[in-house]
């Protein structure tokens, strides 16, 4: 009779676990509709820091000056992004060296982050080195 | 008398179910990115040829407000992103440690993003500008 007693004492003390599973899945529902794999996209850059020097070289080292979201090459042709990348095509910056490979980028005035980011992806992409130009710099 | 065979139903083991979701949870939740910056409403620039890149330990978002975030809080100026970067990645030495994944919105201004990527190349950081991929 005691032994009876003990058995079912020994029954009711279990955890129940019925509707663990439950949980479980509502848990994995949360995380599945919740959850963004995200890819992110984008390119690295190293820009150089420090200030601007004067050139000693011969060639002069290719200028893309932003201002209010126009796009003009070496303060003489003013392109938009089709012309830009033919312009980067043709300097073909992926088999330069070292310092032939920069490209200044100046930004005046309001540019958006848009014009900006499409120029430097532009340049990086064509295996160029960006150099930001600032404000300062140019003062 | 014809004894008729008991026909038991056929009984699916469900015991293991349990331990396949957790492990699925556990799944779920080491691959979930809550992002620090999720927080920002970013609308990230477009542009071709952009590869998929890993994604770096430091964040700094912009939003379309022009709030500056670092690590999904909010930011003074320049100096004081310099200086957290600067904190941020000051033992590491690989080129993945260096780098920082700047989101900003695409339509923010010059006035505000610029002074944000000088303080990132100041602190020494690479910069990973993210943004949605076109195609050509």
């Amino acid at each position: 009779m005691r032994k009876r007693f003990q058995l079912r004492q020994m029954n009711q003390d279990a955890i129940p676990t019925t509707s663990l599973a439950d949980m479980m899945f509502l848990l994995l529902i949360f995380f599945i509709m919740t959850t963004t794999l995200a890819k992110t996209t984008g390119f690295v850059t190293d820009i150089p820091a420090g200030a601007t020097g004067k050139q000693d070289t011969q060639e002069k080292t290719p200028t893309v000056a932003l201002h209010d979201d126009k796009i003009t090459v070496n303060d003489t042709e003013t392109m938009d992004v089709a012309q830009l990348r033919q312009y980067v095509a043709r300097l073909r910056l992926d088999q330069r060296q070292g310092d032939a490979k920069v490209v200044i980028v100046a930004a005046s005035g309001h540019v958006s982050y848009q014009t900006y980011y499409e120029t430097l992806a532009l340049i990086q992409n064509a295996g160029g080195v960006v150099a930001i130009e600032t404000e300062e710099d140019r003062k | 008398m014809i004894r008729r065979p008991k026909h038991e139903l056929p009984v699916i083991p469900t015991a293991n179910l349990v331990d396949i979701a957790i492990l699925l949870i556990i799944f779920y939740m080491a691959c979930s990115n809550f992002l620090s910056a999720s927080s920002a409403r970013v609308k990230p620039p477009r542009a071709t040829d952009l590869t998929k890149q890993k994604e770096p330990l430091v964040v700094v978002t912009i939003d379309k407000e022009g709030a500056v975030q670092l690590q999904g809080r909010d930011v003074g100026g320049p100096a004081d992103i310099e200086n957290a970067i600067g904190e941020l990645i000051r033992d590491k030495t690989t080129d993945e440690g260096r780098t920082v994944m700047f989101k900003c919105d695409a339509g923010v201004s010059r006035e505000v993003f610029q002074p944000v990527l000088d303080a990132i190349v100041q602190a020494g950081g690479l910069i990973l500008a993210v943004g949605e991929n076109i195609e050509k």
